[in-house]
């Protein structure tokens, strides 16, 4: 990544231009280049896995998904990776990774769950339970959100 | 559940072509002059029209953003999650210290102990220690749990709405 990379991304996360005709047109006028070296530019990014994803990211509650967990799963150090893998590959679990456990708190796999009812919810852990081998569990539903907000990344003025 | 619980009417009002769009969006924005031509054109609209469809399930807060999505570990950046244990009636103190840096993204209250479990995204991890040790000597509460994913198998909020 060089210093374009980074005065491109600085751009890029300005949500209001999606909201135009051209949106990268704007990105091109704001940063005084031509809007195929944007283009180009954003297209790299994403070929390198610096942008993961270009789109729009679903509120889940209003999209039909009403029940939605965070589940932390124990799993020995072992086959760990294994259970991961089978969770990950699940269509209702969006994200899963591996953590340290810590005292008091032997899980170890973390997924977020989406179901479309709190029934629908529970039949997926189930499954997840039966499908990637892991008895212990805990449901850590979310009981008050404080925040949710984008990163920010290269922030021009630095706090 | 929580902060922006849409009414039942709403949903409802999600049609083919809002799928269509949807599901089309949520992976692949179109990186293009106009990318509303092409949404459109595959959902069986005018480029205005999808720009106008978009605008509102954003509106309905069906869809929070669009945009980029970066990984953080590409640029340089470390995240993390964390957990601590708060008691009740420090609750609402303790988050909102913890929602005074940038760098907390998602903070939320969860059921059992611990309850607060925040993420972080910074420049490295010694500027993520700073932050929980900043947070700590702020509220008095800890141990707060440092916990970056040793592997990542999945980051995708990509829920096909039409199952």
């Amino acid at each position: 990544m060089d210093r374009g990379d980074i005065e491109l991304i600085r751009v890029l996360q300005d949500e209001t231009i999606y909201l135009e005709k051209s949106p990268f047109k704007k990105a091109a006028e704001s940063l005084g280049w031509e809007l195929e070296e944007v283009l180009e530019r954003t297209k790299r990014l994403k070929e390198a896995g610096v942008i993961r994803r270009f789109g729009a990211a679903l509120t889940p509650v209003n999209a039909g998904f009403t029940a939605n967990a965070m589940v932390a799963w124990e799993v020995e150090r072992h086959r760990a990776e294994q259970a991961a893998e089978v969770m990950a590959g699940h269509h209702r679990v969006s994200h899963c990774y591996i953590r340290p456990a810590f005292e008091g708190f032997p899980y170890n796999v973390y997924t977020m769950i989406h179901g479309n009812s709190p029934e629908d919810l529970n039949n997926i852990i189930s499954e997840l339970s039966k499908i990637a081998k892991v008895n212990s569990f805990r449901p850590l539903h979310s009981l008050k959100e404080f925040k949710k907000s984008s990163p920010v990344y290269f922030p021009s003025k630095k706090s | 559940m929580e902060a922006h619980l849409l009414d039942k009417k709403d949903l409802f009002e999600l049609d083919e072509i809002d799928k269509k769009i949807l599901n089309r969006i949520q992976g692949d924005f179109p990186i293009l002059e106009n990318p509303y031509d092409e949404i459109g054109r595959e959902a069986g609209i005018s480029s205005d029209d999808a720009l106008e469809r978009v605008k509102s399930l954003l509106r309905k807060k069906v869809i929070r953003k669009v945009g980029p999505f970066f990984d953080a570990r590409k640029m340089g950046y470390r995240s993390t999650l964390c957990a601590v244990n708060v008691p009740s009636e420090r609750l609402e103190q303790a988050a909102s210290a913890i929602n005074g840096f940038v760098e907390v993204t998602h903070n939320y209250l969860r059921q059992g102990n611990p309850n607060i479990w925040f993420t972080v995204i910074a420049e490295s991890k010694e500027a993520i220690a700073s932050i929980l040790k900043d947070i700590s000597t702020r509220t008095g509460v800890g141990p707060i749990h440092n916990l970056p994913a040793e592997k990542m198998f999945k980051v995708k909020v990509d829920l096909k709405i039409t199952d």
